[in-house]
């Protein structure tokens, strides 16, 4: 018997992978006609040209080939004649896992260039479940997702620590201002927004946390910052993991009810921005009953409506625009980041391809945390980096923190001499701060 | 005409037709037996996004080669699988046509028109055989059936270049090896890689459902030119 011959957790994942299935999975697990076309828009076939395991074809049936063994007709008759076969050992396991954790950044490019409409990254995302399921995964995303299930944030920054950043930030904006309403409201009811991050932010770059801030105040918003369930990005979305991504979500959405806000903005990051706005409502099996933007859209619409005043001739080093593989690829947000940039600064320059066809910044997928993947990551981000060259600008704007850490890799190891910045931190940097600044407006 | 020809020609088809039809009713039941997913997000507040839109989008998808980087990127290749495809279903438009409705080929231009689009076809076809055993990455990727089933619809397309005529008083051989060649393909496609055309609308579905829904079809691309380096 198939079965018999498995190690324990090569049986759990083919176990697990039948309850896993969905339609759209099966479909994508049996459309695949093997013509090809996916390969050249990935970026690690295009880095890695004498390497035809790269193909996401390959990789996908690595996948397939358990699926067919396991779950398929022609597979269980005939296997030989569909490349169908059983994984059995725990070597096997760590195969794939070298496969769909360090081959793969999930970024989407080859779902939208295949013929059939098959979804690569959706498998590739349910591998990786099984395998974290079965306790094989890279050791960072081991780390990661018990910080994010144990401590609530995926940086294990601890609750004083955040409140600490939250409590010196609002000390800077008071002075800044000179106005003691000036300050980040923590818990406060009945606001209009609830604002949430990125760990990161509080760790390595709190200065967007204080551009936030200063966009929030003198728009005169009715806003806070929860205490608890401030994490708005979800580790699940990486690991493949459903029942952690619906937990994170969860954590969020609970706080957002309970402070009875009207608003969910969120800060700029891709897969904070996918797996809350658009993954974990599916995720948790029910709708949300609030809304949920990106700070882009919130940024934009005040510039629009006149609740801030920017002068663009602020910023006038030449920008180009990265888009998230999340934001663009699987949510559709790309021409409000550049309706933003053209109000908040005055060269800007596209970069080839872009929007829904633009490269992964070769950090997505979680690969930023998988640091044994580091060498195969950066020789692929040399797509990148010829993209960004080729722009000329001296700045590269992105709405994403992990794209702020990948490219900023890209940019150091291709030596290219730009700087990454934010759309936050690029609009609070045009912002005319007006005489006197109106103040929030408490709802009743 | 033999009684063998008719035979093959009418009871062997309808028999080996009847037999798909049955296999794929229990592949689709198989794979409707597998829950599908929702899109529970609120839509984007910012565009007119739509699931219908974005199925419409994706399901069209097939005639619209500007759509993707990899088709627009490759005319030719693009035009290799329109007429691929168009000459297959040209066959099994001709494998019904020849035994119940033989006077809608029976035109010269029309025969003529048929052969050579089968021609192209199997040229095509040793085109892409000779392409998956050549690229190191379509090599890897390629199933004894993937190999099997294109040889085997090249080599129907050859024979259909000489069973077009639709003549037996000539000779039956063609008839024959046609007919025989058809009756098997229909007993073997629900089983092979050429039962794609059974998944496409439900993979396309979906996956423009979701894009749809989240605003990314349909596609939208800015003209621009491709920035030279340096």
């Amino acid at each position: 018997m198939a079965q018999n011959a498995r190690s324990h957790r090569a049986d759990k994942v083919v176990k697990r992978m039948g309850r896993k299935l969905t339609r759209q999975m099966v479909g994508s697990l049996v459309g695949c006609v093997h013509c090809g076309m996916c390969t050249d828009s990935c970026h690690y076939v295009l880095a890695n040209p004498d390497d035809p395991t790269y193909a996401p074809a390959h990789k996908a049936d690595q996948i397939r080939k358990i699926f067919k063994r396991n779950y398929d007709w022609t597979g269980r008759v005939f296997p030989w004649w569909v490349h169908a076969e059983d994984i059995r050992t725990d070597e096997d396991l760590e195969k794939l896992k070298d496969i769909v954790f360090g081959k793969c950044t999930n970024c989407r490019r080859c779902s939208i260039n295949c013929p059939m409409g098959v979804d690569f990254a959706v498998l590739n995302r349910m591998a990786r479940g099984l395998l974290v399921s079965a306790g094989v995964m890279p050791e960072g995303v081991a780390a990661v997702s018990k910080d994010q299930w144990e401590v609530g944030n995926q940086m294990g920054v601890l609750p004083q620590e955040y409140l600490e950043t939250l409590e010196w930030l609002s000390d800077e904006l008071e002075n800044e201002f000179k106005d003691p309403a000036a300050r980040i409201p923590i818990d406060k009811r009945d606001a209009d927004v609830v604002y949430a991050i990125n760990p990161r932010e509080v760790k390595y770059d709190p200065r967007t946390i204080s551009d936030a801030a200063r966009i929030f105040y003198l728009a005169g918003e009715n806003w806070t910052m929860p205490s608890e369930g401030w994490d708005m990005t979800n580790f699940g979305l990486f690991s493949g993991d459903d029942e952690l991504g619906a937990a994170v979500a969860q954590r969020i959405y609970e706080k957002v009810i309970d402070l009875r806000a009207k608003r969910l903005v969120l800060s700029e990051c891709g897969h904070g921005y996918r797996s809350t706005r658009c993954e974990g409502p599916n995720w948790m099996g029910k709708e949300v009953p609030f809304v949920i933007e990106s700070s882009v859209l919130t940024m934009l619409r005040y510039v629009k409506e006149g609740r801030i005043r920017v002068d663009k001739g602020r910023n006038k080093d030449s920008v180009t625009f990265h888009d998230s593989c999340n934001n663009a690829r699987s949510c559709g947000l790309f021409e409000e980041p550049r309706e933003l940039l053209n109000l908040v600064i005055t060269d800007f320059r596209e970069m080839y391809p872009n929007r829904v066809e633009n490269y992964c910044c070769t950090g997505g997928g979680g690969a930023m945390s998988m640091s044994e993947y580091t060498p195969l990551r950066l020789k692929s981000a040399v797509i990148k980096a010829d993209q960004l060259k080729a722009t000329g600008a001296k700045i590269v704007a992105t709405s994403c923190h992990n794209c702020v850490d990948g490219l900023t890799d890209v940019i150091r190891h291709y030596k290219l001499g730009m700087k990454v910045m934010q759309l936050v931190s690029l609009t609070a940097n045009a912002m005319v701060i007006p005489e006197k600044v109106v103040g929030p407006v408490d709802a009743p | 005409m033999s009684e063998s020809l008719r035979f093959v020609s009418d009871e062997l088809q309808l028999m080996a037709m009847g037999f798909m039809a049955t296999v794929y009713i229990l592949r689709v039941r198989w794979l409707l037996k597998f829950k599908a997913s929702r899109d529970r997000q609120a839509p984007s507040e910012y565009r007119g996004d739509s699931s219908f839109r974005g199925i419409v989008y994706s399901w069209a998808n097939i005639a619209m080669p500007w759509s993707m980087e990899s088709t627009s990127r490759m005319p030719f290749f693009y035009v290799q699988f329109v007429v691929f495809h168009l000459a297959v279903a040209a066959n099994i438009a001709m494998s019904i046509i020849i035994p119940y409705a033989p006077f809608l080929i029976r035109p010269l231009i029309v025969v003529r028109l048929l052969q050579i689009l089968f021609a192209a076809a199997c040229a095509i076809g040793c085109y892409r055989l000779y392409r998956r055993l050549a690229h190191p990455a379509i090599r890897l990727i390629s199933t004894p059936d993937d190999l099997f089933s294109l040889a085997l619809l090249t080599l129907w397309c050859f024979v259909s270049i000489f069973a077009a005529p639709n003549r037996p008083d000539l000779g039956e051989g063609p008839l024959m090896v046609y007919f025989v060649m058809t009756a098997f393909f229909l007993v073997y496609v629900p089983f092979s890689k050429i039962s794609h055309y059974l998944y496409y609308p439900f993979t396309r579905f979906y996956f423009g459902r979701t894009m749809g829904y989240r605003g990314v079809y349909p596609l939208k691309r800015v003209t621009q030119m491709k920035p030279t380096k340096g």
